[in-house]
């Protein structure tokens, strides 16, 4: 490969770049450098920073704090414009795309061809279809095709040949082929190394160990909003990648519950749903059944067809051996199977209004019954959640919205307790929440196996999931791939497994994927 | 659901030729996107031909009459097209309709008919640029600008001569021939002004890099950031550009009444969002052409003049040009879908 940049000076270099987005520090002086002609990965978990990373290169945000310099001089970047100028293009995670217009015409927004001031569509066209013609990118098609017509492979190659139909010095592309077919990411990497080869720098952002190993010269991970370590292609040491990229302590903070299996409660044969593809698992009363996955894996719209938010297309549940037709959530909750959503602020709580709204609005049937509100029946419920959770600050007339994140994630839980359900399902219960929050989430966890409820736990942080878990489900593209006791697994395993990365190889499932039907995993 | 199954079940890779689908911008494709909407015409024509007793109906007169009606509700149309394209809605036209024509027309003794023009149209725009800048530059959802704004204008306008009708002298021939005269001795002024707001709002929408860039902001507004496209000065000159259209549109009407009266306008905003959302604009954004809207303007008008000559009821008027907009909108949503 491509060896020669090391000693150069860097085209591009952070220097102690921070940013904090509320409460959260995304990114904590991160150091980087790029060098002309080089692919250099981005890997982390997660909400590592990645994305906060190559918004602030890309002019979408600016750093708090730090230095950045283009070519050895001190650049300020302030927006997606000022960005394009310097030749930084990115191809974000979320197509950036207009989907009512035309293939060309999404080439050329922001700088279409013009006549006597006005657009000229017939040049437009031409241009759009040499650019296609030269990028050899066939496989786009007919240019005068709308754009939201097109399958997502085929809109990321729009994007890409948008990204190189300007001035370009740095390309930056986030999980680029997390759509795409093996036959299509062989595609995308010649032409990468193509652009490599004419000197421009490629930031790549990929989870996928096996692609890190195709294409990168240099990898950097981030972790936990800072830079933990860079290594070159030569000297690639997995393990230590895994290592770099997992970091935390994988024991002692968990407290995992005793594991006193019961009864089988709920068994899934053969689920089909919109992101899911066959998946068959059973989980018993007292127990925790874990789903690790990369974000974007389908187990949200697992969870979202548990809890009758999704049409069920094939295949069976069942709940103590009885088949349930789950058309919506409300069936889902009458047979006692109750979804903690993974973004509680859209959907598990009425921000506008208060705590104790919140708590007792679940209830109604049974203090709201009739004419007359039976309100000392009302606050008993909310008296009781507040205390049971220890909901803080403890008062039932606070704005929910006012409460910190894990007060709030406390208070999505404790709704449902009044009359425990028998398989709760909680999708990324910690994300956003501070550690002592997440501790406390822990303890109810806990709480909920000694009530023998079946916790359902998706998570990609994988220290949780893993250390939490009675038993563990590996989650790739819509299905379970591997299953079993969460203490026959390692870490490097499970990331292996769950990147893809093990033979070099993906399934042929792959084909099946609808991405555009998956819900942003992503904060 | 089945079909959904199949859907998914294709392979990522599709064949490279999947002939072209329709083209954004105006082209021969588009014509097939008009279809149902001149087939609407002409079956609405056929219809009252042979419904107006004594075949007074479907006369060249009669016609030209029915043009000259719809030159107002069209002018409005057109602006509001814009700005229900980029996801947003204008209520306050109706009420600048009236703003713009007392100002336009208490001017017109001092000023003349020139000066009084730019008064009124530059009232509008005035309505317009507050409208467009509290839409780009704060959180406050479109309805409720312009709901608020609607009022201020209507009573900006009941505040001259007492709420009471403003007559346009006589002798002021020139300004009342905006809305009376006819070009040839056939072709009424108001149309020949709507065609002309036809022609620009067309070149502006279709034709130009900035009605390129309102798609863009309609389809995708994050893309449209990420694209660099400088969204508010958008929304400001969109917003600005309705105000005008209502503003002329003011003018025209004080024109064609003798006078400017503070309480006109009241409703045109329903007809002209009608006639947009006939025309084949969608309320999510993104979606809508101009000659679209102004099939959809001629629609209302015939439905208008239609019923009127045929005698019906004013309160049975209301509830068939309810059902039509229903029934119409319904189709264009149905049929959209399906075609995804």
């Amino acid at each position: 490969m491509n060896g020669a940049h090391a000693s150069a000076a860097p085209l591009l270099e952070l220097r102690g770049i921070s940013k904090r987005f509320g409460g959260i520090q995304a990114l904590d002086r991160v150091d980087f450098t790029l060098q002309a002609g080089e692919i250099h990965v981005l890997l982390g978990e997660n909400g590592a920073g990645k994305s906060t990373l190559i918004k602030i290169i890309g002019g979408v945000h600016q750093p708090d704090a730090g230095e950045i310099r283009l070519a050895n001089a001190p650049v300020r970047i302030g927006s997606v414009r000022a960005a394009e100028r310097l030749g930084i293009r990115t191809i974000h995670q979320e197509l950036a795309l207009a989907p009512n217009l035309s293939i060309a015409e999404n080439l050329f927004l922001g700088h279409e061809p013009r006549r006597f001031g006005l657009l000229d569509r017939r040049r437009m066209i031409r241009e759009a279809e040499r650019l296609r013609d030269e990028l050899g990118l066939p496989e786009m098609g007919d240019v005068r095709a709308r754009v939201g017509d097109l399958n997502v492979a085929r809109q990321q190659l729009v994007e890409i040949a948008r990204a190189l139909s300007g001035e370009l010095r740095i390309l930056v592309l986030d999980e680029p082929t997390a759509s795409l077919s093996e036959a299509e990411t062989e595609a995308l990497f010649s032409k990468l190394r193509r652009l490599r080869a004419q000197g421009v720098a490629i930031i790549y952002i990929s989870h996928r160990l096996e692609e890190i190993q195709r294409i990168a010269d240099r990898i950097t991970v981030l972790r936990d909003g800072r830079s933990v370590g860079t290594q070159s292609a030569a000297e690639l040491d997995v393990p230590q990648l895994i290592r770099w990229m997992v970091g935390r302590e994988l024991k002692g903070r968990y407290p995992r519950p005793p594991h006193q299996p019961g009864e089988v409660v709920l068994t899934v044969r053969g689920l089909r749903a919109p992101g899911v593809n066959d998946v068959s698992f059973e989980v018993r009363e007292g127990e925790v059944l874990g789903f690790a996955g990369l974000v974007g894996a389908g187990r949200t719209e697992l969870a979202r067809a548990l809890a009758g938010l999704a049409p069920i297309q094939g295949g069976q549940i069942l709940l103590n051996g009885t088949p349930l037709r789950l058309r919506s959530p409300r069936d889902a909750r009458a047979a006692g199977i109750v979804l903690v959503p993974e973004d509680r602020k859209r959907e598990g709580l009425i921000m506008t209004r208060t705590v104790g709204f919140n708590l007792a609005l679940p209830w109604t049937q049974l203090w709201a019954r009739g004419l007359f509100p039976d309100y000392a029946r009302r606050d008993a419920i909310i008296e009781k959640a507040i205390n049971g959770f220890s909901i803080r600050p403890a008062d039932p007339n606070r704005g929910v919205q006012t409460l910190s994140g894990g007060n709030q994630q406390k208070v999505v839980v404790a709704k449902w307790m009044e009359q425990p359900p028998r398989v709760l399902i909680l999708d990324e219960p910690t994300r956003g929440v501070d550690v002592g929050a997440r501790e406390e989430m822990f303890a109810l966890i806990g709480r909920m196996v000694a009530r023998r409820m079946a916790v359902l736990l998706i998570s990609s942080d994988l220290p949780e999931v893993m250390n939490l878990s009675h038993r563990l489900a590996l989650y790739r593209d819509g299905r379970i791939v591997r299953e079993g006791p969460a203490a026959c697994f390692t870490p490097e395993e499970v990331m292996i497994e769950l990147t893809g990365a093990a033979i070099g190889c993906r399934p042929e499932s792959d084909n099946n994927h609808t991405p555009d039907q998956r819900l942003p995993d992503r904060v | 659901m089945k079909s959904a199954e199949q859907a998914r079940n294709k392979p990522v890779s599709l064949p490279v030729e999947e002939k072209s689908r329709k083209p954004i911008g105006l082209s021969l494709g588009a014509v097939r996107t008009f279809a149902p909407l001149l087939a609407a015409i002409a079956v609405l024509l056929v219809l009252f031909s042979l419904w107006v007793p004594q075949g007074r109906f479907l006369t060249p007169a009669n016609l030209v009459d029915l043009t000259q009606q719809i030159s107002v509700n069209a002018i409005l149309a057109f602006g509001l097209t814009l700005v229900i394209l980029i996801g947003g809605i204008d209520l306050s036209v109706g009420a600048v309709v009236a703003a713009a024509g007392v100002v336009a027309v208490s001017l017109l003794n001092t000023t003349g008919p020139l000066g009084a023009c730019a008064g009124g149209i530059g009232v509008a725009v005035f309505f317009g640029l507050a409208n467009g800048l509290f839409a780009a530059r704060t959180l406050m959802p479109p309805f409720i600008i312009t709901l608020a704004t609607m009022l201020i204008a209507r009573g900006f306008a009941l505040g001259f001569n007492e709420s009471r009708p403003l007559p346009i002298a006589e002798h002021q021939e020139l300004f009342l021939a905006l809305g009376n005269a006819r070009w040839g001795g056939w072709l009424p002024m108001p149309v020949i002004l709507m065609f002309g707001v036809f022609l620009l709002s067309t070149v502006l929408l279709h034709g130009t890099r900035f009605g390129q860039h309102l798609f863009a902001i309609g389809g995708n507004r994050e893309a449209a950031r990420f694209t660099g496209i400088a969204i508010a000065r958008h929304e400001v000159l969109v917003y600005a550009f309705c105000g005008a259209c209502a503003g002329l549109a003011g003018i025209i009407h004080a024109s064609q009444l003798y006078s400017a009266e503070p309480a006109a306008g009241m409703g045109f905003e329903l007809s002209a969002i009608a006639a947009v959302v006939l025309g084949g604009t969608s309320f999510s954004g993104g979606i809508g052409t101009i000659p679209g809207t102004l099939l959809g303007a001629i629609i209302i008008g015939i439905l208008d003049k239609g019923l009127n000559q045929a005698g019906v009821h004013f309160s049975l008027q209301y509830i068939v040009k309810g059902a039509v907009i229903l029934a119409a909108v319904w189709y264009d949503v149905f049929r959209r879908n399906r075609k995804r």
